[in-house]
């Protein structure tokens, strides 16, 4: 320590935990530290004022649906040390590295279904609001009510949140019913294609339909179930194809979901 | 080990109860100072969502010893709330986040006690009680993340007057940390 440096850099420790320095001095501030005592302390200090600081608002009560949407958040995230970069890629190197993803993911969505045992009563009333939000949209689809409710009420039923380019986009499975879909805030597919719902259970993933797009921005499928998906765990993706579907997934993936 | 880290490091081992019991805690707080820097409420909640993401894929780096996990989570929640400040109000970000997704560097900034409650009341006093123009240079520098020149530039001061009132200012709440 040369007594210049710590007289250049010690009034500098306030810029430093007020993030108003350059990388240069950064650098600089944390070497001096490492060997200044008096410096340390005194930055120690000020990193607890910074705390003192953002206390300084009283706590709030949080809305109570950010809770939820939080910790869903969460659950399609990889889990700590992984990074989201590393999922990212695995997103556009095919299915395989796909499935590693939703592996991933999977550990969250156990989660959600064990908490969904312990807040039954919150969970009870979201799902009378989705389900209200659904009949709202089924209205378009008179024809198909029957099955939706079917699939929505079976006693196998079971809701897959999708990840992906929309924020509300979910599954709900039965394997006795059938399956429906709804997204909400959907991206226009990519010129010239359309969304494709598939189905993988364990085989090659099975077509369940092409969302419909009444409007703008929503997508709904409401499907019986497809033949091949075996009882247990499935994974729905939802791909762009060309207009009519195809009977394997060739386009990129734009949500994806797993039980 | 004290319970707000052992609650993160059963987030680093990916337990979603750690996330949940972390957000009962501290949602709360991480809210309140993300809305007292963007004033907006939606943006606010965004905040908060990012905040326990990036704490969920971070956990594992979290070092008890460097400070509480509330604090760790507050430079987040501080981090990110500035950051979308600016971008909304389209002002070029001059500044450089020291503390950005980490904590201190691993021999730096360790402070040799965690903040107590009652040291937390007492720089929230502490604020209160400074001259008004020293209290307005260090909310507008630690609230809204303005650069000692960008103060000195809305204040029409000059930015050696402005240096001075922040570090007084600091220098006045270090004192009341002290019993």
């Amino acid at each position: 320590m040369t007594m210049d440096r710590h007289d250049i850099l010690g009034p500098k420790l306030g810029d430093y935990v007020l993030g108003d320095v350059t990388p240069e001095e950064i650098r600089e501030i944390e070497g001096h530290v490492r060997d200044c005592a008096e410096c340390a302390a005194e930055l120690g200090e000020l990193s607890l004022v910074m705390e003192g600081l953002a206390r300084v608002p009283e706590p709030v009560a949080p809305p109570p649906e950010l809770k939820r949407r939080v910790l869903e958040s969460i659950a399609g995230l990889p889990k700590g040390g992984q990074t989201v970069d590393a999922v990212r890629r695995g997103w556009s190197t095919g299915w395989l590295a796909a499935a590693a993803a939703m592996i991933l993911a999977l550990g969250g969505a156990l989660y959600l279904s064990q908490d969904r045992g312990r807040q039954i009563s919150d969970e009870l009333r979201r799902a009378d609001s989705e389900i209200a939000e659904l009949r709202t949209q089924l209205s378009d689809f008179t024809g198909q009510t029957d099955l939706a409710l079917s699939i929505l009420t079976a006693s196998d039923m079971q809701r897959i949140e999708l990840a992906g380019s929309a924020s509300g986009a979910r599954a709900y499975w039965s394997a006795t019913q059938g399956l429906l879909v709804a997204a909400d805030r959907l991206p226009v597919p990519p010129p010239g294609r359309i969304y494709q719902v598939w189905l993988i259970g364990g085989g090659a993933p099975v077509s369940a339909g092409v969302l419909a797009t009444p409007r703008t921005g929503r997508g709904i499928l409401i499907a019986p179930p497809p033949g091949g998906i075996a009882r247990g765990p499935v994974t729905v993706a939802v791909t762009d194809e060309p207009p009519g579907g195809l009977a394997a997934p060739t386009g990129s993936k734009h949500f994806v979901g797993s039980i | 080990m004290d319970a707000d880290a052992s609650v993160v490091s059963r987030l680093a081992a990916g337990d979603m109860d750690a996330a949940s019991e972390l957000y009962d805690r501290h949602a709360g707080q991480v809210l309140a100072l993300a809305r007292r820097i963007l004033r907006d409420y939606g943006d606010a909640e965004d905040v908060v969502q990012d905040v326990f993401s990036q704490a969920w894929r971070t956990a594992a780096r979290f070092e008890s010893s460097r400070g509480t996990v509330l604090g760790w989570l507050l430079v987040m929640a501080r981090t990110r709330s500035i950051d979308r400040l600016r971008a909304k109000q389209a002002r070029p970000d001059t500044r450089t986040d020291v503390l950005p997704d980490r904590m201190p560097s691993a021999d730096v900034a360790a402070p040799d006690q965690l903040l107590s409650e009652e040291q937390a009341v007492r720089v929230r006093e502490a604020l209160a009680n400074l001259p008004d123009a020293q209290r307005k240079a260090l909310e507008l520098a630690y609230y809204e993340g303005l650069t000692q020149a960008e103060i000195a530039e809305r204040l029409t001061e000059p930015l050696g007057t402005i240096k001075t009132r922040v570090r007084t200012a600091l220098g006045a709440l270090r004192q009341k940390l002290r019993p």
